[in-house]
């Protein structure tokens, strides 16, 4: 045993000597949360950067003013509207040639133009000019659903000015005029409202209204506006300080995991070769005890990673660890053990240190992609979403997620940690049986 | 105090060590002499418990090693042919580090870890990284961590190569003043030279089997021919080899005539004057004893070097 605590310690004092080996187990993970927590939610849930969009709105209808004045709210859109030409003063308002000038030279990625016709007094629809670059398509489409999300919230103001409109363009005005009166007489007997503010209201083509203080509240915009509705609750998380980062964190640490984890196991094929494992075995050190030391130090090395990861994401994402620390140690632990069997493996049935790092690097970032370290599985195809429960990193990451994300108990990962503890005892048996016959010793 | 009885190891098809016995009396300097892929470093592998020979036995003080029982080889200090040492830390982490194996602490530690660096001469350096040393610097530390917990016999695998002259020449000073204290050594070499200024007592190994043992002495009277006399070719015509071709064995080589005198020509007087009154003048002679190489080169008909 005390064999194993010295090999331990030398093991602990060459990690703390290797500086580029500290810097790949806790720096570099920390910057790469903090560059993915940054796109995903920012510090503490703040704003997160817009998107810079040009908007040149030439018409002069109110309907395109509404739609201005929403887009300049958009939480994830930036309008645009004036640029400041060459050895000029002053800024000016884009025009629609400037606009395409600067999409087309890679100046903005997108440009949108309400035009003069967007809604004339008889028109039946809205016409936009969406003018984009799909250098980078997702960007793109990120844009485009914004954008069509704001204006889409405006839609039930706008869609019975468009109906009635149609209705004229089909039936005529006197057979229009006639249906309204109709319809204000049978509502009138029966449910006793005004007459005549309720025959206004049905009458009303004329899109100035939108801006009335009345308009918000009449019979068509709500009629309008409730034909379609969500009652949104939201059931897990509602007090998670930053749900992007909290989602992420686990598959990014688990990652690193199995990286700096491999690295101190496959350091035997480096000690072999610098003579050193050979000296201990000519000491009093057997190779169960060079084997054990290994275990332990990784094991511990892997379960301060991740504590240190999980830290620092509290201190700076505001990541909530501590309503479920114990269970969220137990994953650590068991993770953690999960990844130094997995490095054992690879330690153990390879021939050399290049060999090692090169298998290792191909089956962590396959395991990594598919096991939900870098997206959410549930983007993958259904094939894809069943192979990844063959991964370690799966079970790891959903167990994370479970305990940060939706506060679960423990019970919540018995699975997950009975699937970790079985991969575990599997490598670590197999790995053993190969060390045997293998060429480290 | 060393015994090794009959060993028998192989790699595959390879015999690397066959049938081999030998006995090390306490405090004996003792050498084995072979070349390159001779089987030194496997026997050297098997004295200290890191190989299993597959027949034989080896035994310190009539305890038997095996790679199981590690603790009989605290017995032993190892200095491995390579430079075993974790290059990245400082020459006093390295000896920390290995001596907390020996179960060696604290003050016990610290007071070693001084006495080593004293001995090898390297106590000013023990801060610095093992990376930053000289090529020499290394090997004497290499020494250094084997001698820790005060071994009864100190096993040296080719301790000297690839270093300087002069740090060669430190480590055999440090191996002989221990030698003087009481400690067993046995040293591995290719080197014939390092073998005859250093060993009381010799071994001999070729393709695994041990050729020849004894003292330097009893090795070179096993040769005939004692000594070896290089004449200049710009002193020598060919008449002059049928003159002197009853003194002993001559060869030819690029610049001079080689003679292995016979036993009636074995002082070098006698040489000298039976040379002189052939006509060849002396200040193009150069006479030399016989030599380990010379004892190899005789038993396998290959020079050590080969």
């Amino acid at each position: 045993m005390k064999n194993i605590y010295h090999l331990v310690v030398k093991d602990i004092i060459r990690f703390l000597n290797d500086k580029p080996a500290v810097l790949l187990t806790f720096i570099v993970p920390m910057l790469l949360i903090t560059i993915f927590g940054n796109v995903f939610g920012g510090k503490g849930g703040g704003p997160r950067s817009k998107t810079n969009i040009i908007l040149v709105n030439k018409s002069n209808s109110v309907v395109a003013d509404l739609i201005e004045s929403k887009l300049d709210t958009s939480k994830s859109l930036r309008m645009i509207k004036k640029y400041l030409p060459e050895n000029a003063k002053d800024s000016i308002f884009f025009d629609e040639e400037t606009a395409k000038e600067f999409v087309r030279t890679g100046k903005i990625m997108a440009a949108i133009v309400m035009p003069q016709d967007f809604f004339l007094d008889t028109s039946s629809a809205l016409r936009f000019k969406f003018y984009y670059d799909p250098k980078n398509e997702i960007e793109s489409a990120i844009v485009q659903g914004a954008m069509q999300q704001t204006i889409m919230t405006q839609i039930p103001k706008v869609m019975p000015i468009i109906m009635k409109r149609k209705a004229i363009n089909y039936i005529g005005n006197d057979s229009t005029a006639r249906f309204y009166r109709d319809m204000s007489r049978t509502v009138t007997k029966y449910f006793g409202v005004n007459s005549d503010s309720f025959m206004q209201d049905l009458t009303r083509v004329d899109s100035s209204s939108l801006f009335s203080s009345s308009t918000d509240t009449s019979a068509e915009a709500n009629f309008m506006g409730n034909i379609i509705q969500f009652e949104n609750e939201q059931l897990v998380g509602v007090e998670i300080a930053n749900p992007g980062v909290t989602r992420s964190v686990g598959g990014w640490a688990i990652m690193f995991l199995l990286f700096s984890i491999t690295g101190a196991a496959t350091s035997l094929f480096e000690e072999k070769q610098e003579g050193t494992l050979k000296r201990l075995l000519c000491m009093t050190v057997s190779r169960a005890d060079i084997l054990w030391s290994k275990y332990i130090y990784s094991t511990m090395l892997g379960v301060i990673q991740l504590l240190v990861l999980f830290v620092f994401s509290w201190a700076f994402f505001d990541i909530d660890i501590f309503s479920n620390f114990f269970n969220l140690m137990i994953i650590v632990i068991v993770s953690a053990m999960a990844a130094v069997s997995f490095a054992m493996l690879i330690t153990s049935t390879t021939k050399t240190a290049n060999q090692a790092n090169g298998v290792s690097m191909l089956l962590i970032l396959v395991m990594s992609a598919l096991g939900g370290s870098w997206f959410p599985i549930q983007f993958m195809p259904e094939w894809m979403q069943t192979g990844a429960k063959a991964t370690m990193t799966y079970w790891s990451v959903e167990a994370f997620l479970s305990v940060l994300w939706r506060n679960g108990p423990l019970s919540s990962v018995y699975t997950n940690i009975v699937v970790l503890l079985v991969f575990t005892v599997l490598l670590n048996t197999y790995s053993l049986v190969r060390f045997r016959n293998g060429r480290v010793f | 105090m060393l015994k090794i009885k009959n060993i028998t190891k192989s790699f595959g098809t390879i015999t690397a060590l066959d049938n081999i016995s030998l006995n090390i009396e306490k405090g004996e300097f003792f050498g084995l002499l072979g070349p390159n892929g001779a089987g030194k470093t496997t026997l050297i592998n098997t004295i200290i418990g890191y190989l299993e020979p597959e027949l034989g036995e080896v035994s310190i003080d009539g305890e038997v090693i095996t790679v199981e029982n590690t603790q009989l080889r605290k017995k032993i200090g190892y200095v491995p042919q390579d430079i075993s040492l974790y290059l990245e830390l400082s020459a006093y982490q390295n000896l920390k580090i290995f001596g907390s194996i020996f179960n060696l602490s604290g003050n016990e530690l610290e007071t070693k870890i001084t006495e080593v660096m004293e001995l090898v001469q390297l106590s000013d350096r023990k801060k610095d990284k093992v990376k930053d040393f000289s090529g020499g610097m290394k090997r004497r530390i290499n020494l250094a961590v084997s001698l820790l917990h005060d071994p009864k016999i100190i096993l040296c695998d080719e301790p000297t190569v690839g270093v300087d002259p002069q740090s060669r020449n430190a480590i055999f000073e440090m191996l002989h003043n221990l030698n003087k204290t009481g400690k067993t050594i046995l040293y591995t070499t290719h080197y014939m030279e390092e073998a005859e200024r250093l060993c009381s007592r010799l071994a001999i190994i070729d393709n695994g089997k041990i050729i020849a043992q004894g003292t330097l002495v009893d090795l070179i009277n096993m040769l005939e021919q004692k000594e070896t006399i290089k004449i200049q070719k710009t002193a020598f015509t060919q008449d002059h080899i049928k003159l002197i071709n009853d003194m002993g064995i001559i060869s030819e080589h690029d610049f001079y005539y080689e003679l292995i005198v016979n036993d009636k020509y074995k002082q070098h007087s006698k040489t000298f004057i039976r040379l002189e009154e052939e006509g060849i003048n002396n200040e193009f002679v150069q006479v030399s004893r016989a030599t380990l190489e010379d004892v190899f080169l005789n038993l396998t008909g290959r020079s050590l070097r080969d």
